[in-house]
């Protein structure tokens, strides 16, 4: 305990004496912020009492806080050994899930959580950003002529997505990566937005140290374009606007069937609206 | 027993009232519609949120938001992420990446953006200086 000497929990005239008060102090921390401080209290609690669940399922909540995820997971398993319907480790293990695209596994956890607690919150509301998408009864839209589309100078990739957060068009061709990501991305702001009554997305930008994506969606189509972090945010909208708005003529337009050039069909196109 | 080795070091009680204040200062920005921080693992750490609004999983789906955009970007080996806006129909929500967790801003669709984006540096800047500061200092 002389770890602990210099902590002060304003409002305690006594210093913790059993391991609940210890766990309970340090839940009260985590809860201000203070990790250090309840990771100390965690760990000096769990000397006591090594197998003590509580302090077990703080430690794995310290670590997601502390981003280690590898303890972290231990941990929400170590709890599940014990306990198995344990909801709160069950949805812990599921955003461990969810950060490594392990879809379904997440989907699991998150089912059984719901499967004994309906009402979980966090759980419900995890589900529903990540439910899978159902494919649009009309078909697929074309492929947008992305040939076409003037990119700004500086820009490193192009992505357009469709209604089902696939891929349908990119620049260049290996987005893949970029566009799991951003369908993802999307799919979990929809969520956070509407949970906020904020509505549907429409325009997004995403910085990280060196790039900035810009976003512009609607209910059909998600354009993204990557471009360097020091493009100016209101500019990087205006390209995106015009991107997005060029890529909505493009899937207006078809190619004529049956035109042969240079050995394959030539997207020749023609408009259907 | 695992060994819980956090980069974070932190005392005092007033960092607790510290990171209120923040929340607070930002949601008192013109056109806000309120704010909170969230720790990597959904929790909420403050919260200025408006009426009507559950905090609890809007603070799980924007730490779940914030952590896949952190991964991702460290993925793809661009960097850390830093902020994130996504513009709706009724509003605006701002996400900024913090050694403690996320910072979470909702605005007016009428709010200048500009504004905004300076407030959450501004929060981001004192939420660093107020936990990574001491640590630096030796706690």
């Amino acid at each position: 305990m002389s770890a602990l000497r210099w902590i002060r929990w304003p409002g305690r005239p006594q210093r913790p004496q059993t391991v609940p008060e210890l766990f309970a102090l340090a839940d009260r921390l985590r809860r201000d912020g203070r990790t250090a401080d309840a990771a100390r209290l965690v760990a000096a609690g769990l000397e006591r009492e090594p197998n003590n669940l509580t302090g077990h399922l703080l430690a794995a909540y310290l670590h997601l806080a502390g981003r280690t995820i590898e303890p972290a997971r231990r941990e929400f398993r170590w709890v599940l050994a014990r306990d198995p319907q344990h909801p709160r480790a069950l949805l812990g293990l599921a955003r461990l899930a969810l950060e490594e695209n392990d879809l379904d596994a997440c989907r699991d956890s998150l089912t059984r959580a719901l499967g004994l607690y309906p009402d979980f919150p966090e759980a419900q509301a995890l589900l529903g950003a990540i439910a899978v998408p159902r494919p649009s009864p009309a078909p697929p839209p074309p492929s947008p002529r992305l040939d076409r589309l003037r990119l700004p100078s500086l820009a490193r990739a192009l992505v357009v997505l469709g209604a089902d957060g696939g891929v349908i068009a990119g620049r260049p061709a290996d987005v893949k990566g970029d566009g799991d990501r951003i369908a993802r991305a999307i799919s979990l702001a929809t969520a956070a937005l509407q949970r906020a009554g904020l509505g549907a997305p429409r325009r997004a930008f995403v910085e990280d140290r060196e790039e900035t994506f810009f976003l512009r969606c609607d209910t059909e189509i998600t354009i993204a374009l990557a471009l360097p972090r020091t493009t100016h945010i209101t500019q990087g909208l205006l390209e995106v606007n015009r991107l997005w708005a060029a890529a909505r003529h493009e899937l207006t337009v078809r190619p004529e069937p049956g035109r042969v050039e240079d050995g394959g069909v030539v997207d020749r196109p023609r408009r259907t609206s | 027993m695992t060994r819980l080795r956090l980069g974070l070091e932190l005392d005092g009680a007033s960092r607790g009232r510290q990171v209120h204040e923040i929340v607070q200062g930002l949601a008192r920005l013109p056109s806000m519609r309120g704010a909170l921080i969230v720790a990597p693992d959904g929790f909420v750490i403050a919260a200025a949120a408006p009426a009507g609004v559950a905090v609890e999983p809007l603070a799980a789906l924007a730490a779940t938001l914030g952590r896949d955009l952190e991964v991702g970007a460290s993925r793809l080996g661009r960097g850390a992420f830093q902020t994130a806006m996504f513009s709706a129909d009724d509003g605006t929500m701002f996400l900024a990446a913090t050694t403690i967790g996320f910072v979470v801003a909702m605005a007016e669709p009428q709010a200048n953006l500009q504004t905004v984006r300076g407030g959450l540096a501004d929060a981001v800047t004192m939420i660093e200086a107020a936990w990574v500061g001491t640590a630096a200092a030796g706690g």
